[in-house]
């Protein structure tokens, strides 16, 4: 299978002086073509630095990284900057969106960048994907009108926006009731099974439970590895058993 | 706690803390020289009129007088205190030559006395009654001041000689703005030259009750006494006195003004932004209980601190500065009996700017009130939305580039915000276009001939000559005779007595000869054309109380000639009072005539002004723009310097503010540009976008700040220009300059500015703004 990204001994470290502090130390991670990855582990344990260090969000002080078999510390800004609009989508934990702008218009954002001709086609795109998670009547609606539910369906119609090849998840149900969050992890799951890979960082071994391969840190390291065979809707009970005893193994 | 607050809320935004405390410190700095210099003006003002004893009431007159009648009305009325007549000796001012300076062109009417006996003393540099030698002469002050003359430079005057002995101080004729100057002489020396020119009488009284001067005048005119001049009183002397010096305080005041309004709208965006920064911390406080008043201290505190340390520097350095502005105050009027009291309402004066900064802080958070703590917390943002940003959206713009279209639309959404930033830069487009469109106004061609020169192209002066019209009738003949001149005209100017309606006499210059060949701008009416015409300048029309159409008396050949009106026209020339008329006399001297041409080839202007200049030496010929730029060229070259320093200054403020504006938004946009940054917006897009609320911000601002300047500008210029005798007054504007040089300047430096405010959007970290 064709790796996407791959992460060699990536080192990272917050803070100076006396407050420094590793949290990334010697890490190597992939993401293959259409795969379903789950990070998880204890708070500070470097999962959402990795998915930014993976990214190519956030830079790395050791290690390298690989996207699409180029070193992303070896290209500029600008072309790391078009390589993620191009290649990947991002869904957060709370809904990053601009204030200023109505819920379509958020959207369609990152594909309208340099490219003004495309609006009527982007729009149409982002209808489509509005009516698949089914927001597509708050199309006008102010971000501040929607519930948190309505704006992760929106933020993921946004990452699809671009046909990435990965979409990164950090935390995309932690804010959500468990019914919602239910029905955004279907909808990840979806998107998966049409091509899209998916890198997601959560706490919840429910939802960690969807991916078919899950990595679990501890203290800036991968201290063990789970594979699941691909979800397909059966047995989730089963799968969920299945991570929560590795947590309990390793002890987070 | 709250100094740990404020120094760490400093420490964070040091840029935009100094910029703020310098705007902060201009304005006290402003005031205070203000308060100063009106507490040392008024002081120095009284300090003169009570060591000259300057009269409560002065009366003046020309022709026969009756002291005895005078003296006996004096006696009578219980309210004198004392009473003198003077004499004044008006002179031509062709009669006076000052060293190598003749007091020919002075638009003052210069004049000999003696120095009086009983009160109205004229005093030396020291502030003491000057007592005059035979041969000496004393100057008035204003004739040092323009460097005229200097002390023991030989004086003529009507060919007797002088040795300028000192300057004087004239509690009554000080001023420049003041028509008359008062040289001083010794009795003997004013003996002998009282029939070289025509006496004034100055009729003094001083009061016992100063109070009671209303009745005092109204007794002395129903008295029928010698009343055929103006009457001035006190406090008319006090005003002569303080207006020069009032007006350079009135535009330091507008100045400071200005800059406080800037001051103010820094605070606001800064405090905004603040608080659209804490909104969550804002709607906690309020939550868990804090009273408005506690959060607001918080707040205040750190503007309290800003404003302290901006008003101390600001009052420092008008101490810096003081002395430079009251080197004039000094020299006219002396020292001041209070001067120490200056710097206490100095104080005072940066108080007022200090807690109207406070106030204007605690007004500003009073929006506290609104905030709604659960939707502070839950959003961390306001709900409020700006109406008309709605209808604008991204999917629906056909237009605009990406990134111009998200900068755009932001300003839109944050009008209150951007509101700020457009002020700010609309007053600095005033600040730069008014200046530079008076400037263009005043050099233009158009504006001679609208300030009473003719449209000619050469002219020719002749003036303090012997035998003077026969050569004004050689030069004449010659121009007949010479092929490459076109036309020309000549002009004389004679001075007639002019009958006011009042039935005071009054002297005006009259230019007499045939004013259709090179006509002047008339305001209203149009130039004489019959003997029984006459145009007068819009400062004799009024003087004189007529308009187009009404009739006017002249005292011509010692018989009542009347004249209507024909035309009123603006002219600076010759303190603003002049008039035109075609009749003929031979009765009144020749002042000096006026020799006007135009050439049949434009081109050959150089070599006919050489070539007449070389063969009438007696007369002054020149160039016409030339004399343009001669008579008005200080006052352009100084309007020009204003105008520069206009333009240098409203760059500085607008450079500034913009930085301070970009500085703070970046600051406070962390969290868009880390969202944007994450879905592959780079820092040259961030930028863009920056530019494009910069850029729309100012093209609105130049667009109103260019109205603004065409409107009320053009009105407080052309208020400007009518105190020198203008009446109508309409810009000229250079569209280069103003219309693309300017604005090509303003979004230069605007847009440097915001590249250099902005430059700190690609350090952002994504990491570090989006919560996982």
């Amino acid at each position: 299978m064709k790796k996407i990204i791959i992460g060699d001994q990536i080192v990272k470290s917050f803070g100076e002086g006396e407050e420094k502090r590793r949290v990334l130390g010697g890490v190597s991670a992939c993401i293959n073509e259409g795969e379903f990855v789950a990070v998880m582990g204890p708070s500070g344990s470097g999962k959402s630095t990795l998915l930014f260090a993976l990214s190519g969000t956030d830079g790395i002080d050791g290690g390298k990284v690989m996207v699409d078999g180029k070193d992303i510390s070896e290209i500029g800004e600008t072309e790391l900057s078009d390589l993620r609009r191009s290649k990947m989508g991002f869904v957060f934990q709370q809904p990053t969106m601009l204030k200023n702008l109505n819920i379509l218009d958020n959207i369609i954002l990152p594909s309208m960048r340099g490219n003004r001709k495309n609006a009527a086609k982007m729009t149409e795109t982002a209808r489509a994907l509005m009516k698949r998670v089914g927001i597509a009547e708050l199309e006008k609606r102010d971000i501040t009108q929607v519930s948190g539910g309505q704006l992760q369906r929106a933020g993921i119609c946004r990452a699809l926006m671009n046909s990435p090849k990965v979409i990164f998840g950090d935390e995309p149900t932690g804010a959500l009731n468990s019914q919602t969050a239910q029905e955004i992890m279907d909808l990840f799951s979806e998107i998966n099974a049409e091509g899209t890979a998916v890198m997601l960082v959560t706490h919840d071994a429910k939802v960690a439970a969807r991916a078919e391969r899950i990595l679990f840190m501890n203290d800036g390291t991968i201290a063990s590895e789970l594979t699941l065979p691909k979800f397909d809707g059966s047995n989730p009970d089963d799968r969920i058993e299945k991570v929560t005893v590795k947590m309990r193994e390793i002890g987070i | 706690m709250y100094y740990r607050l404020i120094r760490n809320d400093i420490a964070r935004s040091k840029l935009i803390t100094l910029t703020t405390m310098i705007f902060v410190a201009a304005a006290a700095m402003l005031v205070s020289l203000a308060v100063i210099l009106v507490v040392n003006l008024s002081g120095a003002i009284n300090t003169l009129m009570m060591k000259a004893e300057t009269p409560h009431f002065m009366q003046m007159h020309t022709g026969d007088i009756d002291t005895g009648r005078l003296a006996e009305f004096a006696e009578r009325n219980g309210n004198v205190d004392e009473f003198q007549v003077l004499e004044f000796l008006n002179m031509d001012g062709a009669q006076i030559r000052l060293g190598d300076t003749s007091l020919a062109d002075s638009v003052q009417d210069n004049g000999f006395s003696v120095q009086s006996e009983k009160f109205d003393y004229l005093l030396d540099l020291n502030g003491n009654v000057i007592h005059v030698s035979d041969g000496g002469l004393y100057v008035p002050l204003s004739y040092m001041k323009d460097n005229s003359t200097k002390v023991g430079d030989q004086a003529v005057i009507s060919g007797k000689e002088f040795t300028v002995a000192g300057f004087l101080r004239d509690s009554q004729m000080n001023s420049t703005l003041s028509s008359s100057k008062r040289f001083l002489v010794s009795s003997k020396d004013y003996a002998e030259m009282k029939d070289l020119g025509s006496t004034e009488y100055l009729i003094e009284f001083r009061l016992k009750d100063l109070s009671a001067l209303g009745a005092f005048e109204t007794a002395y005119a129903s008295a029928g006494l010698e009343a055929n001049g103006p009457t001035i009183t006190y406090p008319l002397f006090k005003m002569i006195n303080a207006i020069s010096d009032g007006m350079m305080i009135g535009v330091i005041l507008l100045v400071s003004l200005l800059v406080v309004a800037i001051a103010l709208m820094c605070i606001r965006f800064t405090l905004l932004a603040k608080i659209e920064d804490d909104y969550r911390e804002i709607g906690v406080m309020k939550a868990i209980g804090l009273r408005i008043s506690d959060i607001k201290k918080i707040y205040l505190a750190k503007y309290a601190a800003v404003a302290a340390a901006g008003s101390i520097l600001g009052f420092g350095l008008s101490f810096v500065f003081k002395g430079m502005l009251l080197e004039n105050i000094r020299l006219y009027m002396g020292e001041s009996e209070h001067s120490s009291w200056a710097g206490a309402f100095g104080i005072i004066g940066i108080l007022v700017v200090f807690l109207a900064i406070i106030g204007y802080v605690s007004g500003v958070l009073r929006r506290f009130r609104r905030i709604s703590p659960a939707e502070a917390i839950r959003f961390g943002t306001s709900q409020e939305k700006a109406a008309g940003a709605k209808r604008f959206s991204l999917s629906g713009n056909r237009l605009l580039s990406t990134n111009i279209f998200l900068g755009v639309k932001d300003v839109l959404a944050r009008k209150k915000l951007y509101a700020t930033m457009l002020a700010v830069l609309m007053i600095s487009a005033f600040i730069i276009i008014v200046p530079q469109n008076l400037h263009n106004t005043i050099s233009s061609k158009g504006f001679s001939q609208y300030m009473g020169i003719g449209d000619a192209e050469m002219r020719m002066d002749l003036q303090q000559t012997d035998r003077i019209t026969e050569k004004a009738a050689e030069i004449a003949q010659t121009l007949n005779d010479d092929r490459d001149i076109l036309q020309y005209v000549v002009l004389a100017t004679k001075t007639f007595q002019a009958k006011t309606k009042d039935g005071s006499e009054e002297r005006i210059k009259v230019e007499l000869g045939d004013h259709s060949i090179f006509p002047v701008k008339y305001s209203e009416g149009r130039a004489p054309a019959a003997a029984d015409e006459i145009a007068l300048s819009a400062l004799n029309a009024s003087e004189l109380g007529t308009k187009v159409g009404e009739i006017i008396t002249l005292v011509v050949g010692g018989q009542d000639k009347n004249l209507t009106v024909s035309g009123i026209y603006s002219d600076i020339t010759n303190g603003g009072k002049t008039a035109k008329a075609v009749f003929t006399d031979q009765s009144a001297d020749v002042m000096w005539y006026v020799i006007c041409a135009e050439l049949t080839d434009p081109a050959l202007i150089g070599g006919k002004v050489a070539e007449y200049a070389d063969r009438f030496s007696y007369a002054k010929v020149s160039d016409i723009d030339e004399f343009v730029a001669q008579t008005f060229g200080s006052t352009m070259s100084s309007v020009g310097k204003a105008s520069k320093s206009a333009i240098v200054v409203a760059l500085v403020i607008m450079v500034l503010v913009t930085l301070l504006f970009m500085k703070l938004l970046v600051a406070k946009d962390r969290y868009s540009i880390s969202v944007m940054k994450a879905f592959g917006f780079t820092k040259a897009d961030i930028q863009a976008q920056y530019v494009s609320r910069s850029a729309f911000v100012l093209i609105v601002g130049i667009v109103l700040g260019t109205l603004l300047a065409n409107t009320l500008g053009e009105r407080l210029a052309g208020a400007v220009i009518s105190s020198f005798g203008a009446s109508t007054f309409q810009f000229t504007v250079n569209p280069f300059s103003a219309y693309l040089l300017s604005p090509l300047m303003m979004i230069g430096s605007v847009l440097i500015a915001t590249l250099i405010g902005t430059s700190g959007a690609g350090q952002i970290k994504i990491s570090e703004n989006i919560k996982g």
